[in-house]
């Protein structure tokens, strides 16, 4: 792929498990102690509870909620506008100019209230109220709506891939000139649907997750959302903005291998991180850290960790998950806006959840957090299906 | 950023394959018929237009498709239907796949939470979870098919097919890909259905009338539209180019149509939508509405889309049915099989007062210009 | 009373959707993955959900389900002696 200009990043908005906002969120990774916990919003029966990184008590009244919108929406406006406010954007102003929307979700955009479909098996006619709530939900749309914005908007529904996806499509649209603002990140809450569904695939843990670990037995869910205002460069220069964070580049490929384990060989992934450096014009010896999908399942952890050693071996690489869970659809934008936090901070934080090396493994994440002064960072996302994406973050003062 | 439109492929209430829409189109009908459902839950029952699937078969053996759900073998068949009729092109990690939908994969959404409410929560069953993700469509048409570029799985409603052309045009012109393997896909389930009657009403089977600002006749249907898109460059023969691809919200100003073009309509039975078009498509435009060959479904737009490709290639425009035409007083809906040169405008416009606009147009020049 | 291994034959054959199979047509010795009947991780946790489900035998992670589900005859052994262990 050709290399495309950097698209600025302006503005960032994250909630989730580790924090009500990014900085909250940025102090959780470098000083907080995990504590994912049996869900509290809803009961299962299954006689293990799985632990899952759900949203404080505090961080959800602190919402402001209409029946007619899920939580993953309203989380997705929430981030939306923490994102517009840390850019300066005013929203009357956004109004004025062509502005997209790219969310990823997976919750978000699926038709399966289990209320509604226990009344209707049960043979009584359901209150159409989450159905009325489905409509009026799609993440993306639901942004527009709520900012009057009008420009390119999609919801992309490509698993846990959905939000590094959207911000290298975000970018995309950039470039090309479709709009000189995106708000793209991600968003997605807890459900028992996802959590019966993992917990059927048994791949997630029944204590905190463990990524890259010799012991790790799975993923713990988690909820949350995270958006990033990228804006063109002509954008920046009218409102006087310099902005120091990039997107420089996305890749993306499929496995074509499995429904839900990815390729040993990491084909997919290797591509997608080429397609990323190339198209940001930079080469794997810059990259001066990975934000890894790290999920704590035996299959991702194992092939990530082959394709990191393969292609950066000595690069340090590091989970976010074990401070918040695995998001699915939110999952690759709050990991490329901590990762982006991280580039303009200067450090990088520990692997949450790494205590022992795995010997199959042959590198290690992060034990500690530490100073570093790279200017390139690479985020990557690995979902079933096959889908592989890998975002590529800048610093720096003049890139375009 | 243009693309040309090389291959088509459909499956719907019609039919399977180009060929067959085209007849459908050529001979006038016929129009979707339901089947019904019984229901006890719904009040008159239910019905839709089934889709089938079986020359899926032909083309897979049966393990491989063991766990491909009804949804997934729509998308399937017309995903190669679509690389068929554009030549069978080799397939490789510059093939991009997107996949767009409405509301995913209902049924194996819901046959996943009757297993958790049949057997409890540890009984959940993992082969429909993982094939009730939006994006196992393009997952399965990626593994059987082997194509390793970009995958990609968009959901906006009506404006799914929309939006998934948009990053498809993005991509060609980005040169991530030099091929993109890009439709739609919808399911009916019984939920859906049942959802459908209690906001329209019970559907008093009436053939369906698009452009009827008074009756509800939406016929509630399934199916799949994939398209082989090339990048405009390629100069490749194919059925026209795509021009430009946009959504936006209703306005006075907005849509602002191209001049010229023939315009497809979306309206598939709503009166709602029909008094919609009515309203911001000037009669003097000339237009038609082709839902009564495919039903209603949100990636409909797909299957216009589909048409307007045959209407390119064939240079002449397709007559509506007889009895979405008969009392609608508009005089610029095609009666007859007309010639036609000019451009074609596939529009949709939501109940969300949004739109999109899909522009063909013949491909001009030669190989070689 | 269908004895055990009929049963498991029925399961892999209605629920892995072997539509293509018999039950009394999969050999007790075959292996059931790999280069046997050619099952894979997918069927694999989903076997352990259809054993659950009508034996009420819970198997706890893939390292007991590889033992167990080597072929049709390791895997009635199994639930046999969790049923009458």
């Amino acid at each position: 792929m050709k290399p495309g200009k950097p698209v600025a990043v302006t503005g960032m908005g994250c909630i989730c498990a580790a924090g009500s906002d990014l900085a909250a969120c940025m102090t959780s990774l470098f000083t907080g102690n995990p504590n994912p916990g049996p869900p509290r919003r809803f009961t299962s029966d299954h006689p293990n509870p799985y632990p899952v990184f759900e949203l404080t008590a505090s961080v959800l009244s602190g919402l402001s909620r209409e029946q007619n919108l899920s939580l993953t929406a309203t989380l997705g406006i929430a981030t939306a506008r923490q994102a517009l406010e840390d850019a300066g954007w005013e929203p009357e102003a956004l109004r004025r100019i062509r502005t997209g929307v790219c969310i990823g979700t997976t919750v978000g955009c699926t038709m399966n209230d289990e209320g509604f479909y226990r009344i209707y098996r049960s043979g009584k006619p359901p209150d159409l109220t989450p159905i009325r709530r489905f409509f009026n939900s799609n993440p993306a749309a639901s942004i527009a709506k709520a900012f009057d914005l009008e420009g390119p908007c999609q919801a992309l529904v490509n698993a846990c891939c959905s939000g590094t996806d959207a911000i290298g499509i975000g970018a995309s649209w950039i470039r090309q000139g479709l709009c000189d603002v995106v708000l793209a990140g991600g968003t997605d809450e807890l459900s028992r649907v996802t959590y019966n569904g993992f917990i059927s695939l048994m791949i997630t843990d029944t204590g905190p997750c463990r990524p890259f670990d010799r012991d790790r037995k799975g993923l713990n869910l988690g909820e949350g959302s995270a958006v990033m205002v990228l804006e063109s460069d002509r954008s920046c220069h009218l409102r006087k903005k310099a902005p120091r964070v990039f997107v420089m580049g996305y890749g993306s490929a499929a496995d074509a291998y499995h429904l839900t384990a990815p390729k040993p060989d990491g084909a997919g992934l290797k591509k997608a991180i080429a397609d990323a450096l190339s198209s940001g014009g930079k080469t794997m010896s810059e990259v001066a850290y990975v934000g890894a999908h790290g999920t704590g399942t035996p299959d991702n952890d194992r092939v990530e960790a082959r394709v990191l050693h393969e292609l950066m071996p000595g690069v340090p690489f590091f989970s976010t998950k074990g401070h918040t869970g695995h998001t699915l659809g939110a999952a690759g934008a709050i990991q490329a806006v901590l990762v982006a936090a991280f580039l303009k901070a200067g450090r990088i934080p520990a692997s949450a959840g790494f205590h022992t090396p795995d010997p199959e493994l042959l590198i290690v994440p992060t034990v500690d957090s530490r100073m570093i002064s790279g200017k390139i960072a690479l985020s990557e996302s690995l979902a079933f299906g096959g889908s592989n994406a890998a975002l590529l973050l800048g610093i720096g003062e003049n890139w375009i | 950023m243009k693309a040309i439109l090389k291959g088509i492929g459909v499956v719907g209430g019609f039919g399977t394959g180009i060929q067959t829409l085209e007849k459908v189109l050529l001979n006038r009908g016929p129009t979707v018929e339901s089947l019904a459902v019984p229901d006890p839950q719904t009040l008159g029952g239910q019905f839709f237009v089934p889709v089938d699937t079986r020359q899926i078969q032909d083309r897979f053996p049966s393990r491989a498709l063991r766990r491909i759900d009804h949804f997934s073998r729509m998308a399937l068949l017309a995903a190669v239907l679509a690389l068929e009729d554009a030549g069978k092109p080799e397939v490789n990690d510059r093939m991009g796949v997107i996949v767009a939908t409405g509301y995913g994969a209902t049924r194996t959404t819901f046959a996943f939470l009757d297993s958790v409410l049949e057997g409890g929560d540890s009984c959940a069953s993992p082969t429909l979870f993982s094939g009730s993700v939006h994006n196992t469509a393009a997952a399965q048409i990626s593994m059987l098919m082997g194509i390793c570029g970009p995958n990609l799985t968009v959901s906006r409603f009506d404006l799914s097919i929309s939006e998934a052309l948009v990053v498809a045009l993005i991509w060609l012109a980005e040169g991530r890909v030099t091929s993109v393997l890009v439709g739609g896909v919808d399911e009916w389930c019984p939920v859906l259905g049942h959802c459908y009657h209690r906001f329209f009403g019970k559907n008093d089977l009436s053939p369906m009338r698009p452009l009827d600002p008074d009756r509800q006749s939406a016929v509630v249907a399934e199916g799949a539209a994939f398209f082989l898109l090339l990048p405009e460059e390629d100069r490749a023969d194919g059925y026209g180019v795509i021009e430009s691809v946009t959504t936006g919200c209703l306005r006075d100003d907005a849509p602002v149509l191209p001049e010229d073009a023939l315009i497809l309509l979306g309206a598939d039975g709503h009166p709602v939508s029909a008094r919609r078009y009515a309203r911001f498509v000037p009669k003097n435009r000339k237009m038609a509405a082709y839902a009564p060959y495919y039903g209603s479904l949100p990636i409909g737009m797909g299957f216009d889309m589909a048409i307007a490709g045959l209407t390119l290639r064939r240079k002449r425009i397709f007559p509506m049915p007889e009895i979405a035409v008969k009392d609608v007083p508009i005089d610029t809906v095609p009666t007859d099989s007309v010639a036609w040169t000019g451009k074609v405008c596939c529009l949709k416009i939501t109940p969300f007062d949004t739109y999109g606009m899909i522009t063909l147009a013949t491909q001009t020049g030669n190989p070689g210009n | 009373m269908t004895d055990i291994k009929t049963r498991i034959k029925t399961i892999i054959v209605e629920e892995l959707n072997f539509e293509d199979l018999k039950p009394e047509e999969i050999p007790d010795d075959i292996p059931l993955f790999g280069d046997g009947l050619g099952l894979d991780s997918l069927d694999a946790v989903e076997l352990v959900v259809q054993i659950q489900k009508h034996f009420g035998v819970k198997i706890q992670n893939m390292d007991e389900g590889r033992a167990a589900f080597r072929s049709i005859n390791a895997l009635e052994a199994f639930i046999s002696e969790r049923l009458n262990g």
